[in-house]
């Protein structure tokens, strides 16, 4: 009985390396690479344009894939969705402008550095951060893949709701010396988000009258508003070019920025990781698994003050996570039919206009496209790491173009870009709207990446609460119950008591120097 | 400047404004049912205890260096020794100058806007020649016309003005 056990397992693993083969079989065919480079051209100047974004690049592109055959179409998608985060990370550092929100992660550490004029290194260190990331994300989707639907289903209404809350108070503690602040500003952020349509108790909240707002806060235009609109404000108020030091661009330490990728193997992997196990879970998003990334990392860094100001691992940390996260958001998506964000939900309508069903009959249906899929996106993240540098020379010029200049000419892109996202011009107003609270918050120092997951996460966290509700009769045993719930919870109140251990531990340790000090 | 607990006054000022906010926002959400309430009270309630923390921990009291010791162990440096301060001339004509262009957005258009403030920010911030702010405007205007409404197929917004163009 044991023989036949270990028997069937090898079959199934045999099975399984045929699909993984067929699929990349499947792609290494001139026609089908060259849907992956198209995808790739065009993710990365769609990732570069605040905005657009991979979303909208698969939106436009789907009537367009009418005529191709599945495995084709979505190679063509995987090169789109392999290659927006290294488009959208180049503009993150030069100008402080997120071309997709995941990438506003990068923006914290990534654009101080281009203002030391480290813009090269900067984006050499995201390429490669890119590239690895995506194949270890590749890697570990590829082992889950098939165990996938048994881990997921591991996780109900509760453990989304108290995973949300452990996002916002980790990110809260990332926002080192400010912890109290981000935590206000966390809150806003959860007021903004629920305002608009409330689909579990029906009924618009806080929409005052504007029928805009019945859809809620729209995020991209919030971001762009929050970083491009409030930094080109600044801009103006402080004058001169972005880079601060005046010096010509320093596009030789791209090698280098290539290579601190492999100085800084752990944040690599922690990433990586993050971005891999985080991104499997549904209504999380790349967002918050960029800044869950940067915060974890700024966490377990021997020199957490630097974060902010220009640490190199700032940027490798979301970026890893970023591409780990593209490659592990197919599964739920595949999987059960759960669009992990915003751009699977699009990717989706593209799986059925081919004739194929996400859910769990897809995997049994589809591996050969489904594999092929994963290679595509890993083959463009890894080759958009490269080709994206070949662009950073003339756009790193952009640093040093002087405000009078540049701020015209992002405003212009970024509000039309606000605009473009559904054809409304309200967005245009939330976008300079938020570009003013963006400027405020920079200018009182409240951090703005708190808003930004408060954003995102708010109008999940109340659906799963009210289900976990729903769920427990209306009573909070359910948290209870659960091993994972009570794990998160356990996790959450570590994380938010962290300052304060921190403190009691840090003036200890300052009492016992001056004991050492004041000793015989 | 006036002080109130040892800190300047107008460094109360943005968490006296989250203040009214959370208030405002309690005061609507409690204009809901129950259950469309519940959630979004609760974060109000903790908006406004979190912002009298803030408050309390912006005082140089003791309260206030506690809170601060705890939640800010890497000591948060007061606004009134932190980095440049620039003029608040300066700061409201910045911000005037962003949400200028958006109303002249909504106004005017895309086509409209774009040249025009392309055009009025280079030369009159800027401070660039005549011809290099006509070139730069009208190159700015066939990008964003040339992306969006001819690549992307995407209809740019004519206007409030221009509703027929």
């Amino acid at each position: 009985m044991f023989a036949a056990g270990e028997e069937h397992r090898q079959k199934g693993i045999c099975l399984m390396l045929e699909m993984w083969l067929g699929g990349l079989q499947g792609l290494l065919h001139l026609d089908v690479l060259g849907f992956v480079f198209l995808g790739m051209v065009i993710g990365l100047v769609f990732g570069a344009i605040p905005g657009l974004g991979g979303t909208t690049a698969i939106a436009l592109l789907m009537p367009l894939t009418y005529g191709l055959e599945p495995f084709t179409a979505l190679a063509l998608a995987g090169g789109v969705m392999g290659a927006v985060p290294m488009g959208g990370s180049i503009t993150s550092i030069l100008l402080n402008t997120p071309g997709t929100a995941p990438n506003a992660a990068t923006c914290l550490d990534g654009h101080p550095l281009a203002q030391q004029g480290k813009a090269g290194l900067a984006i050499g260190a995201a390429g490669s951060a890119n590239a690895i990331g995506a194949i270890i994300g590749t890697v570990s989707v590829l082992a889950v893949l098939p165990i996938a639907s048994d881990l997921v289903l591991m996780f109900g209404p509760p453990e989304f709701f108290l995973m949300g809350l452990f996002a916002l108070a980790i990110v809260a503690t990332a926002t080192r010396g400010k912890m109290l602040r981000g935590l206000v500003v966390g809150a806003l952020g959860l007021m903004i988000a629920f305002v608009g349509f409330n689909d579990v108790a029906g009924g618009e909240r806080f929409t005052y009258g504007i029928e805009y707002l019945w859809d809620g806060i729209h995020l991209v235009p919030a971001l762009i508003g929050l970083f491009a609109v409030a930094e080109m404000i600044h801009l103006m108020v402080k004058g001169g070019s972005v880079a601060q030091s005046g010096s010509p661009v320093k596009i030789t330490k791209m090698t280098a920025g290539l290579l601190e990728v492999f100085k800084h193997m752990p944040t690599v992997i922690r990433g990586s990781l993050i971005g891999t196990i985080v991104g499997a879970i549904p209504g999380l998003g790349g967002t918050v698994v960029a800044f869950l990334s940067y915060s974890v990392t700024a966490q377990a860094s021997k020199n957490p003050e630097s974060f902010g100001k220009g640490n190199i691992q700032g940027v490798i940390a979301p970026e890893a996570a970023i591409c780990a996260h593209d490659c592990s958001a197919l599964i739920p998506t595949l999987t059960f039919g759960i669009p992990a964000g915003a751009e699977m939900a699009v990717f989706m309508g593209l799986l059925i206009i081919h004739g194929m069903q996400p859910g769990p009959l897809m995997l049994r249906d589809h591996q050969v496209e489904i594999y092929g899929l994963i290679w595509a996106l890993t083959a463009s993240c890894v080759l958009a790491s490269f080709v994206g540098l070949l662009f950073v020379k003339p756009l790193a010029k952009i640093t040093q173009l002087d405000s009078g200049i540049l701020v015209p000419l992002v405003l212009s892109t970024a509000f039309a870009g606000s605009f473009a996202i559904d054809m409304a011009i309200e967005n245009v107003i939330v976008t300079a709207v938020f570009g003013c609270l963006g400027y405020l918050m920079m200018r009182y120092d409240y951090p703005r990446l708190m808003i930004v997951v408060a954003l995102v996460l708010g109008a999940n966290t109340e659906r799963n609460f009210h289900q976990s509700m729903l769920m427990g009769e209306g009573g909070w045993s359910i948290f209870l119950n659960r091993p994972i719930s009570v794990g998160l919870m356990i996790a959450i109140a570590a994380v938010l008591c962290l300052p304060i251990f921190r403190g009691v531990f840090n003036q200890l340790r300052v009492r016992k120097l001056a004991a050492e000090r004041s000793g015989p | 400047m006036r002080r109130f607990f040892g800190t300047p006054v107008v460094d109360y000022l943005p968490a006296f404004v989250l203040f009214i906010i959370a208030v405002i926002y309690l005061v609507t959400g409690y204009g809901y049912t129950p259950q469309a309430r519940a959630f979004p009270v609760t974060v109000g309630w903790a908006a406004i205890v979190l912002v009298l923390l803030d408050i309390t921990a912006r005082t140089h009291t003791a309260a206030g260096e506690t809170l601060t010791r705890w939640f800010n162990p890497a000591a948060l440096p007061k606004n009134d020794e932190e980095g440049p301060h620039y003029a608040r001339a300066k700061e409201i004509a910045a911000v005037l100058w962003a949400a200028g262009f958006a109303a002249l957005i909504v106004l005017g258009g895309f086509l409209v806007a774009v040249p025009v403030y392309v055009f009025a920010s280079m030369r009159l911030r800027g401070k660039r020649p005549l011809w290099f702010c006509l070139v730069i405007g009208a190159a700015a205007t066939l990008f964003i016309w040339a992306l969006f409404t001819q690549l992307l197929q995407i209809e740019l917004y004519p206007g409030m003005l221009f509703p027929e163009v």
